[in-house]
Parts: structure tokens; C-alpha cells; sequence
């Protein structure tokens, strides 16, 4: 074919496939709301569930879709505060564009935006009862870091610590085990990624087994280190960056598991020992905060003023039972939550408090959670053990901290909260409006990200992280695993951590 | 006598074929569940995306046929003719009129293919990167000439790269090679892979310079080329063949009959020649007690302890999985589903497996975890070979009645643990016990249970089991 001819074919072909293409995608992105429904009297049972929840003003489209094993198409009418309208709905799923939606977001700040769901069913058209989806307006954190990894027991395959902008669902990578694992044989686990006061600028993970070691960003300088020293019982485990210093709290712990033959639960960890230690990142010293050898300390974080140390601490197991084997004993392990003040200048700690006794009711809290004003307090609080993430009973705890230690008044969290399944690791977001859980609610294995609004100790229903593809957490075979707000996304490169195990 | 090269390519064909389809081919079922393709969008960008992606994702492609064996060798043996023609073509095109005289020389690039085949990581991307070069490479070298060729070939090696990884270019630079997926294990250097890339470079150059001799040199007579031929096959079947792992197809098999829960095959392949190695004891053991018989005959064939009966579970991808089917026909559902899942995550290419996805479903079905077993369904319901068994499953999800009756699920449900019990690594016979209490007709656990106090010798604990069965019998 020569040139001309060529050019004659391609020049009509490309303007009517360009043609086609903008005209199925109008089509698509915006379709009529159907001519004549039959009122189903009830919410859409839409996936992520998505009615009547409290949103950033800054979120990602909150894409959502109708059971495809129930009903053959979905639409959905978006209506601002000002009566614009936009209508959604490609096969059964409802994706908005980023844009418009934002322009949405916008003209609906601190209102609701009116949402109608149509669903087709057996050929005919359901008109659902119409929900709302209120603005707050007040932002959530632009980034959100997590690492993707199967719900799994022992061994692990692929991981990855990613970071997803909130306000879109652009996702990248911040580091995987595959890069640096010198020895697949012997396998690395990548975690505990953690950020100083949500900026990336300093933050670290640590990297196990084949290649190990802990990357420390330092003013954005990268470093590997080895936190294990003689006079500890492991390596830096759970970490908390101070929020002014450059000190990072550290548990160290001997974690082991076990597993269920029945009980739902399926996987029980379990820490053998555990011990605080307070780690230098300028001298790259580590100072043991506490290691009392009977009890277990682990899950340290700071106040946001970094003049307190909270944490965990197992409470003695009753006098009969010092003998057991742990598999006897892992469902009396009990944790409370205690801190010491903190002199930042001196690094001494103060006496130790009790800010929480858990035990006395039966219970057990892990992963405290200062609110940055400091006025709340977050934990994960089950009947027994440090490793909610795995309990049916795991639920989320949020108490207001201006009342006499120990705490004892707690904020309903029902909305934040699922029934029956894991709810754990809580986090809030850098202006304290927004709360994160990582939960197992979905389908009792896979760990999704859910975000409550949560302002003057009332919280509003919580919902998932929202995906371009609604589909995608029915599919996804991973777990969101330590959520992590950020204000600002890793600058660094996946090839450039690699580097420092280079060295 | 001019139709012998074609002759030759076809038994040379009909040998790797039935190589591959008599004699491997349980290593083709080995390759084929140690791998899920998925006609997915996302699935095939994660790949394609890749140096060398799109062999890769052929050779998958291909791969999931090797669920039927007769298939994947009729597949193997195209491709590796495939090879072999064109690098005939190639050399032909370099040499002129005179390379039929070199006609079994051709042959080398394709026997080490299959050479490199014998070994059960070796990845099928890697002989689809060969043919593509040749495919590329081949009409570059037909239609032009000088430096529109060099220009040519050089883009082509390029683009090249991109597709099928640097096989296309021989350089033996470690990073590249190690980084393509050609090989299970990512760190290991396909050396064999590379010799076959590098055979075809030295081949066509020789081809070039031999052009430039004198015909009396250049041109082999009719006997001599036969006899090259000849020494070609007879040299490299031999290392073909003395190479081949039969040992390792042997544990294969019983893996295989384990996976698809022939127990009246497995006891004939017993009968035959008594397995000495960890996974047919185990699958042996397991069969003779799906037959009813472990206590009774156990002892007439090959007993590794405990680690003959539940091995531990250890980390790799093979070696828990009959353990696992034990698990699973035992009733342990939580332990089978531990042990699979376990043996997935140690498939050392980050692959995923169709036949772990479908137990992984199975096991939450029993357990009635349906959301987590239609995860793993619509996962198989987007693959070619799994889709059908798929989609009848998904319609058991949450219907009680239907899982009852059904005559794995059902029977499976009765035997499971009544009772909670926590376990780690090892399989105790309080575990087993506990089992078999929690369902008295539990044969299969009883029989595991005794067969555990058997091989440790442990009288003292036999019989307090013995005690407390006869006092529940007596209730």
C-alpha cells in the first residue's frame, strides 16, 4: 500500500473510530434515567455501601454498583444542593468521572448531594429510595500508604507498600519484596511502614529475612539499619515516630502463631515477650524503655505534644496458670493501656499511668491512637490477645481524654464499627476529623479500608476506601494491611530504597 | 532423498510429543498447577508490561493446557519444530544453496529447548522467546541485505527485548536474564535457555562465513549430512534422555493421582514399585486408608514415621500439597486450608494456582465462608479450564440443604471438629483424636489415629485412646 493510499485510509478510519469512541463513551458515562420504574421501597443494595455517609469534601468518586448476579444494569442521578444533575450507570456498575465529580464535591461543601438508583431486574426497571451523600468540609489526608499482602498464615508470596491518593485513585508503588530479596528461598517481608507526623520527609519500614534491615528516611536522606542490639529481645518491631524529635519508639517483640481448628478466627498471634525500646536516629542509639520479663509491652505511640508514651501492657496471668504452655494461656493474655510522660530534652521517661483497664472488664487494648488536638483517644479492644486484626470480637474504642485516668467513658463508635467481624488498627487523620479502620466486615478474611467523619466525639457511618473500579474489592485477593495516613506522598523511588541494600 | 529433512522434522516432532505425553507427563501437570491464567485484562497488562511479557504470557497461555498432558506435549512438540524449522530457514537464508548438507544442525537449538524443558521450572516463555526471535529475525534476514539489515536487525532486537526478554540478544549479563521469566526461580540463570539463543547466533554465523568458502568445503555430500543428522539426534537424545528426572515423575504422579483422588490407581502404582519418598508415602497412606485398609497394610510397604503419614508443613510449594489432600479427606478443614494456602504462597515466582484456588474455595465452603469462597470462584470463573467446575460451585454458596447433600461437602461437614482446638506446626495425636470423637464414623481418622501410635510406637497413649473410645462406645 503506498503512502497516499495509505493516508486516504487512515485519515476517515481514525476520525470515525475517534468518533465512536467520544460518542460510546457519552453514551456510557451519562444515559437516560429509565422512562418508567416500579418503586422498590427500599435503599439500593449497592456495593460499596454508600448511603447516607459523611464524605471528604476532597474524596476520590465514590464508584458503586448493584449485585451483577441480581440485576442486568444500574443507573444513578446525582443531584447537587444548586439542582444540577448528572446522570452514571455503564452495565451495573456506577463510575464517575474525577472531574465532575470534584466539581460536585465542591458545590456541595458542608451539604448533601441526592442520590437515585435505578436497578434492572428481570427486564424491568426498580426505582430504589433515594439516599444522601453529605460533603463534610473538612478534608481527609491527600495520601493513604497500606501494604498489599494476602490474609496469610506463615509464608508470603509477593508484597507491597503502595500509596493511594485520596483524591483520586492514583496508586504507586513505595517498595516491594521482590526488588531486593537476594534469596527467594528464604523469602522477605516488607512492613510497619511509619511517617512523623504524616509527612514522608522522615519515615521508615523494615525489611525481614533475605536482605533485612530497617529503612529510615532521615530529612529525606536513606539509610538501612540494624536495631538489634545484645540487650534486646529482637529487632525494632512496631514503631512511633516522636512528632518533633528524631527519636522513634519502638516495640521489640517475639512473635509466634498458631491456628484454630474450629473457631472462625482461624490464625492466633501471639507475642512470647515484648519490650519498648526508644530508638536515636542521629546517633543511631537504642534505649531500652521498659522490659519488664513477666509482662508483655508492645504498640507504642506518642501524644501529638510527644510529652507522653502510651502503649501496651499485658496485665499477670493469674498464679495457676504461670506454668502453661501459651496455647493454654493466649486467651487470658490481657493488655491495658498505660503511658509516661517524656522529657524530650533529658530522654528520661516518667512513672508509668494507667490510662485504661481494659482487663477489669474483661477485655483487651491495643493500638492506642492519640487525636492530633489530643483530646481523643483510639484503640482496638477485644477479649483477649494483641491481635485484633484476627478477632471476630476486634472492635474499635475512641474515649475522650479530658476525664481522670483511668478512662472509663467511652464514644459510641456503633457507626464505625461492624458486627461480628474484625475491626482494628485505628488511625486519625492530621486534622483529627477523620477516623481509619482497617476491617475485615466485608467477608471476614479480606482487610478493606474504611474512613468515619468524626467531629466533636460524634461519629457519622463509616465507608470504604472508594475504587475506579467498584468491582476491584470483590476481586482483589489482598488485604489492606496497616493503613497509614500521609499528607504528602513518598518522594522516594522504589529504585532508590533498593540502593541502600546495595551497600 | 529430498524429502528426508521433512521426514526427519516429524519424527522429530512425534518424539518430543510422545517424550512428553508417555514419559513427562506429570511434569506438564506439574508445570500447569503451579499457575493460574486468567482472561483478565489486568492480569495479562501485569505480564505484557514486563521485558519479555509477551512470551511470557504465551507460554502461560499455553501452560494451562497442560492440565490435559497430551495436549501440552502436542504443543511442546510444535513449538520445538517449530524452532527447528526456522532456525533451518535462518541458516538456509545465511548459507545459500548448500545448507540442506547442514540440515542437522538445525536440530540443536530445539534439543536443547527440550533439554531445558526437563526441568520442571523451566517456563514455556522461554522456548515461545526463541521462536518469536526466529519468527522476527528470520524474514529480516530473507529480504534485505547490508547495512538495511544491520539497521533492521538492531531495531528488531530492540523491539525484541520488549517481547520475549533477552533471549533475542545472547548477552550472558546476569541482571537481564535473571530478570526475565523464564525460570521459576527469578535468581537462577537459565543457562540452557541461553545456550539455546546463543546456538542459533553461532549457527546463522557460521552459516554466513561457510557461504564465503569454497564449494568443496561449504558443500557436504549426501552421506555426510545424513550422518550429521544422525549424530545430532543420536548425541543430543542421548543427553535429552540420560537427563531426564523420572524420579521426579514418579512423585509427580502420585500427586497427581492424589489430586484427582484415584485411590484404586494409587494402589496399583504401590503394588507395582513401593514409593520411597516422602510425598508417595504420604499419598500411599492416605490411599490405602481411603480404601480402609491403612491399619492392616501399612506395614507391607515403605513407612517414613509420622513424616510419611501428616508430614509438618514446610515451606515450599510442593511438598504440602498431598499432606494437604490428607488434611482435606480427613475432615481438618482449617488445617487443609492452612496447608494449601501455605503451599501457594511458596510458588517462588509469585504465581498463584488453580488447583489451590479451588480447594482454598472448597475449604470456605465447608467452613461457610461463602464471600471468601466466591472470591477465589469468580477468580476460577475467568480462567478456561476451571471456569465450568466455577460456575457450578458458585451455586452452592449458602445453600445449606444443597451442601449437605452433596457428597463431598456433605460428608466433609459431619467429619469436621465439633470441638475447638488450637494447633501450630506439628499434627498431634490429640488433634486427631479430638477429630475422631467429634465423629466416631470417621473412619478415615481413626484409622490415621492408630496409624499414628503405630509408627511412633507410642503404647502408653494407644491405650488411654483405647480406654476412653471403649468407654464412649459403652455409654
Amino acid at each position: 500500500m503506498d503512502k497516499k493510499t495509505m493516508k486516504r485510509h487512515i485519515s476517515p478510519y481514525t476520525l470515525l473510530l475517534a468518533a465512536a469512541v467520544l460518542l460510546l463513551s457519552s453514551c456510557a458515562s451519562h444515559p437516560d434515567v429509565p422512562s418508567s420504574s416500579k418503586e422498590a421501597k427500599c435503599l439500593p443494595a449497592i456495593y460499596p455501601d454508600y448511603c447516607d455517609v459523611t464524605v471528604p469534601c476532597n474524596i476520590a468518586p465514590l464508584n458503586f454498583m448493584l449485585p451483577a448476579d441480581e440485576y442486568e444494569a444500574c443507573v444513578a442521578r446525582v443531584t447537587t444542593p444548586d439542582g444540577k444533575q448528572q446522570i452514571y450507570g455503564q452495565g451495573v456498575k456506577v463510575q464517575m468521572p474525577e472531574q465532575e465529580w470534584h466539581d460536585m464535591l465542591e458545590a456541595s461543601k458542608g451539604k448533601s448531594l441526592k442520590v437515585e438508583v435505578w436497578g434492572k431486574k428481570d427486564g424491568e426497571w426498580l426505582s430504589f429510595t433515594p439516599f444522601e451523600i453529605r460533603i463534610a468540609e473538612e478534608p481527609i489526608d491527600d495520601y493513604l500508604s497500606y501494604r498489599l499482602i494476602e490474609p496469610s498464615y506463615v509464608a508470603w508470596t509477593f508484597m507491597e507498600i503502595a500509596q493511594r491518593n485520596l483524591t483520586t485513585f492514583e496508586e504507586t508503588q513505595i517498595f516491594n519484596n521482590e526488588i531486593t530479596m537476594n534469596d527467594r528461598k528464604i523469602g522477605q517481608c516488607i512492613n510497619c511502614h511509619s511517617y512523623q507526623n504524616y509527612k514522608t520527609d522522615n519515615m521508615l519500614f523494615h525489611v525481614r529475612l533475605a536482605n533485612s534491615g530497617t529503612v529510615i528516611v532521615n530529612d529525606g536522606k536513606v539509610s538501612r539499619v540494624n536495631l538489634k542490639r545484645d540487650y534486646t529481645i529482637s529487632s525494632g518491631v512496631y514503631p512511633s515516630w516522636h512528632p518533633t524529635a528524631k527519636l522513634i519508639a519502638f516495640s521489640t517483640d517475639l512473635t509466634r502463631q498458631g491456628f484454630h481448628t474450629l473457631n472462625p478466627n482461624k490464625i492466633e498471634v501471639y507475642d512470647l515477650a515484648s519490650d519498648l525500646i526508644l530508638y536515636d536516629v542521629e546517633t543511631d542509639s537504642v534505649q531500652v524503655v521498659s522490659n519488664d520479663s513477666t509482662l508483655l509491652e508492645v504498640y507504642p505511640t506518642w501524644s501529638p505534644d510527644g510529652k507522653y508514651l502510651y502503649y501496651c501492657k499485658s496485665v499477670p496471668l493469674p498464679e495457676e496458670m504461670h506454668d502453661k504452655d501459651i496455647r493454654t494461656t493466649y486467651p487470658k493474655i490481657q493488655y491495658n493501656l498505660y503511658r509516661r510522660s517524656f522529657d524530650v530534652a533529658t530522654h528520661n521517661f516518667g512513672d508509668e499511668e494507667l490510662v485504661y483497664d481494659a482487663a477489669s472488664q474483661d477485655k483487651s487494648a491495643t493500638l492506642p491512637r492519640i487525636s492530633p488536638d489530643g483530646h481523643y483517644l483510639l484503640f482496638a479492644q477485644g477479649q483477649y490477645g494483641c491481635f485484633h486484626i484476627r478477632h471476630n470480637d476486634g472492635d474499635i474504642v475512641c474515649m475522650s481524654l479530658d476525664q481522670e485516668l483511668p478512662l472509663t467513658q467511652a464514644i459510641d463508635l456503633t457507626k464505625a464499627n461492624s458486627e461480628g467481624r474484625p475491626d482494628s488498627y485505628p488511625s486519625w487523620s492530621s486534622n483529627g476529623h477523620w477516623i481509619m479502620v482497617a476491617s475485615r466486615r466485608d467477608d471476614g478474611n479480606f482487610c478493606r479500608v474504611y474512613f468515619s467523619y468524626f467531629k466533636n466525639g460524634k461519629v457519622e457511618k463509616a465507608f470504604m476506601l472508594p475504587q475506579e473500579d467498584p468491582e476491584l474489592n470483590t476481586f482483589l485477593l489482598k488485604s489492606y494491611n496497616r493503613p497509614e495516613f500521609m499528607v504528602e506522598p513518598v518522594k522516594i523511588s522504589v529504585t532508590e530504597f533498593s540502593k541502600v541494600f546495595d551497600k | 532423498m529430498k524429502h528426508i529433512p521433512i521426514i526427519c522434522t516429524l519424527l522429530f516432532g512425534v518424539a518430543v510429543l510422545l517424550f512428553f505425553g508417555l514419559a513427562y507427563p506429570h511434569h506438564l501437570h506439574y508445570q500447569e498447577q503451579y499457575q493460574l491464567f486468567l482472561f483478565d485484562s489486568t492480569y495479562v497488562w501485569e505480564i505484557v508490561k514486563q521485558p519479555g511479557g509477551v512470551a511470557d504470557l504465551l507460554g502461560r497461555f499455553c501452560t494451562q493446557f497442560y492440565l490435559f498432558a497430551w495436549v501440552g506435549a502436542l504443543i511442546i512438540a510444535l513449538l520445538l519444530t517449530a524452532v527447528q524449522m526456522l532456525t533451518f530457514l535462518a541458516l538456509r537464508q545465511a548459507q545459500g544453496p548448500f545448507a540442506e548438507g547442514f540440515y542437522g544442525l538445525s536440530f540443536v537449538p530445539s534439543f536443547l529447548l527440550w533439554f531445558f524443558l526437563l526441568d520442571e521450572h523451566a517456563l514455556l516463555g522461554g522456548v515461545w522467546a526463541v521462536l518469536i526471535t526466529l519468527l522476527v529475525l528470520w524474514p529480516i534476514i530473507k529480504m534485505t541485505k547490508g547495512w538495511i539489515r544491520c539497521t533492521l536487525l538492531v531495531v528488531a532486537i530492540l523491539i525484541l527485548y520488549v517481547l520475549v526478554g533477552p533471549v533475542c540478544f545472547p548477552i550472558p549479563v546476569d541482571s537481564l536474564w535473571t530478570g526475565a521469566h523464564y525460570y521459576r526461580y527469578p535468581r537462577v540463570f537459565p543457562w540452557l535457555l541461553w545456550a539455546v539463543a546463543l546456538s542459533i547466533w553461532v549457527l546463522v554465523g557460521i552459516a554466513f562465513l561457510i557461504r564465503r568458502f569454497p564449494k568443496h568445503v561449504s558443500h557436504l555430500s549426501p552421506l555426510a549430512s545424513h550422518l550429521l543428522t544422525a549424530l545430532v539426534a543420536v548425541a543430543m537424545g542421548t543427553l535429552v534422555w540420560k537427563n531426564s528426572n523420572f524420579k521426579a515423575e514418579k512423585v509427580m504422579q502420585y500427586d497427581f493421582m492424589a489430586t484427582h483422588q484415584q485411590w484404586n490407581r494409587i494402589i496399583e502404582a504401590i503394588n507395582k514399585e513401593k514409593p520411597n519418598n516422602q510425598i508417595g508415602v504420604t499419598v500411599q497412606n492416605l490411599a490405602l486408608a481411603m480404601h480402609g485398609v491403612l491399619l492392616d497394610q501399612m506395614f507391607n510397604y515403605n513407612q517414613n514415621g509420622i513424616a510419611g503419614l501428616l508430614p509438618d508443613v514446610k515451606e515450599d510449594a510442593t511438598s504440602p500439597i498431598p499432606t494437604a489432600e490428607a488434611f482435606y479427606q480427613l475432615g481438618m478443614i482449617n488445617v487443609a486450608q492452612r496447608t494449601v494456602f501455605e503451599a501457594q504462597e511458596a510458588i517462588l515466582d509469585f504465581q498463584k494456582s488453580g488447583r489451590c484456588y479451588k480447594r482454598l474455595a472448597q475449604t470456605n465452603l465447608i467452613n461457610g465462608q461463602y464471600e471468601v469462597a466466591r472470591k477465589y470462584l469468580s477468580a476460577l470463573q475467568k480462567t478456561l479450564f476451571y471456569r465450568g467446575w466455577a460456575n457450578e460451585t458458585i451455586l452452592l454458596l449458602g445453600d445449606e440443604k444443597a451442601i449437605a447433600q452433596h457428597p463431598e461437602y456433605g460428608r466433609l461437614r459431619q467429619m469436621a471438629y465439633q470441638e475447638e482446638f488450637y494447633f501450630s506446626d506439628h499434627v498431634t495425636p490429640e488433634m486427631l483424636q479430638s477429630l475422631y470423637f467429634s465423629n466416631t464414623d470417621n473412619r478415615l481418622a481413626y484409622q490415621y489415629l492408630v496409624a499414628y501410635y503405630l509408627l511412633t510406637g507410642d503404647r502408653e497413649g494407644f491405650n488411654q485412646f483405647m480406654s476412653i473410645k471403649n468407654e464412649k462406645d459403652s455409654i
